[in-house]
């Protein structure tokens, strides 16, 4: 019932924005309360690391109250904020590129799979705390998601999880609507041989439920 | 059946975006080929797959955004250029202050030196002559007094052209004045004469044209008060005539009532005697 209610809030934040890009701090809090989560979640699942997750949803709202008079169309407030998301998320990925992940385009090399290169990415999961938690069923998930690459990553995210259309996914990514659908089709196809590499199939996932 | 679906219309159909014949095609297209329904199976079920992941939840931590433009006036550029500024001075000065640095210029030298100056015995230069005060004295007096001669004689000069040139005026503007007054007296007894008789001339004739004007205006005025009168008066007489008239035809009409009246109550009581049996008849 809050989820809808946080929904419809969302929804119908026109009023908010108006009055946030007044310069109404009030209503800037409000909007950052009610899109906190949504934006989190999504950087959660693009880092799958909490910490840069925090670092990156905060960025991303400072910005947005910096530069809320800037937006034109508060028609577009979903997909210009979610814009803002993917640039801080890039941004951080590129600070820790090398010690964090790796694209999955160098992950499903079969060459690349035995190199000391992919020993290495495995190491942050090497502690047992860390194992357990990967362990976990939305984990194993979320690391098949990190295994896509950036581009494919971001898309399947902002469609599966943020529920944005393909429309607005072009708009936040300023790529066509056909190379957002075909991303996507890769992505899919991605995960589906990730998972299944993994042995992980919708069996699998109904006997853990 | 020559129809394939390519990658958009696969996303678009797994996502409920496709619509119209589009989707009419892609939905006859699956229940057709046994290879794509397997696919589009496999895509729902990644998707309730995926769609297990639940959202992480998250307390939005407090974010304050200082106002950028706002700005405390020791921050400003200007402020910090003079303080800058001032500061160096301060450090030089202070700087000076240690090294105890003198710097003086003059007699055709610019001097920098740390601590004091060498003193120089300097070269007493006793003058040939000096004048004494009382000699200083007696020269100011006699300036004095050869000024003030020039002065008075100065004085003198302009006082005796001013004289001269007064008198020279005066005798000139007396003369002048002498001939215009006799000129004037001259002149005023004969014109006015002439004025005079002129003047005699012209009010005898607007008296006589006026009394002329007035008489025929008085004649003409009672003549038409006559008339006005005489009129008014007929008019009075007709009116008395007209009025006596009515009256008199009032009268008649009256008369005339009254008979009519008195008639109409004798016919009345001869009519009453008539009717009613009369009792004087017996008497």
């Amino acid at each position: 019932m809050a989820e809808t209610l946080l929904d419809i809030a969302m929804m119908h934040s026109d009023t908010l924005i108006v009055r946030a890009k007044q310069g109404d701090q009030g209503a800037q809090g409000k909007l950052v309360q009610l899109w906190y989560k949504r934006i989190y979640n999504f950087c959660y699942k693009f880092f799958l690391d909490h910490d840069m997750a925090m670092e990156a949803s905060q960025k991303t709202f400072i910005s947005m109250c910096r530069s809320l008079s800037s937006l034109q169309d508060n028609a577009r407030f979903k997909s210009w904020l979610y814009k803002i998301a993917v640039n801080y998320c890039r941004e951080e990925a590129r600070k820790k590129k090398g010690s964090r992940s790796l694209s999955f385009d160098v992950v499903w090399n079969q060459d690349a799979e035995d190199s000391p290169q992919w020993e290495q990415t495995s190491r942050r999961y090497d502690s047992p705390e860390r194992q357990y938690q990967q362990a976990e069923l939305s984990d194993l998930l979320q690391g098949a998601l990190l295994e896509l690459n950036e581009e494919q990553r971001e898309v399947v995210i902002m469609k599966e999880y943020e529920g944005l259309k393909f429309r607005e996914i072009a708009e936040v990514l300023n790529i066509s609507e056909n190379t957002v659908k075909s991303r996507m089709y890769y992505g899919l196809d991605g995960l589906k041989k990730i998972l299944e590499r993994k042995n992980i199939t919708k069996d699998t996932i109904d006997y853990e439920l | 059946m020559s129809y394939k679906p390519d990658q958009q219309a696969w996303m678009d159909f797994l996502y409920g975006e496709l619509e119209g014949a589009e989707k009419e095609r892609m939905e006859n297209y699956l229940s057709t080929n046994a290879e794509a329904r397997q696919e589009f199976e496999n895509f729902k079920q990644l998707r309730s797959m995926l769609g297990s992941v639940k959202d992480k939840e998250v307390i939005a931590p407090p974010i304050f955004v200082g106002d950028g433009k706002q700005r405390f006036f020791w921050n400003t550029p200007y402020v910090k250029t003079i303080v800058s500024i001032a500061a160096s001075l301060l450090l030089i000065m202070v700087a000076g202050k240690l090294l105890d640095i003198r710097i003086s210029s003059g007699g055709n030298e610019f001097r920098i030196s740390f601590g004091a100056p060498a003193v120089t015995q300097p070269v007493q230069v006793t003058p040939a002559s000096t004048l004494t005060a009382e000699q200083v004295q007696a020269m100011i007096q006699s300036s004095l007094s050869d000024n003030n001669l020039a002065m008075q004689a100065s004085w003198k000069e302009s006082q005796q052209k001013l004289d001269a040139s007064i008198k020279n005026n005066l005798a000139q503007n007396s003369g002048k004045i002498d001939q215009l007054v006799k000129q004037a007296s001259t002149a005023s007894q004969q014109q006015i004469s002439q004025y005079v008789s002129g003047l005699q001339e012209e009010n005898l004739k607007l008296v006589k044209d006026y009394f002329s004007l007035t008489s025929n205006q008085q004649k003409d005025y009672i003549e038409n008060l006559l008339v006005d009168f005489a009129k008014y008066l007929q008019q009075q007489r007709n009116d008395d005539l007209q009025i006596v008239q009515t009256r008199m035809s009032s009268l008649e009409q009256n008369t005339k009532e009254f008979k009519q009246e008195t008639e109409q109550i004798l016919t009345s009581i001869i009519t009453t005697v008539g009717t009613t049996p009369s009792k004087e008849t017996k008497y």
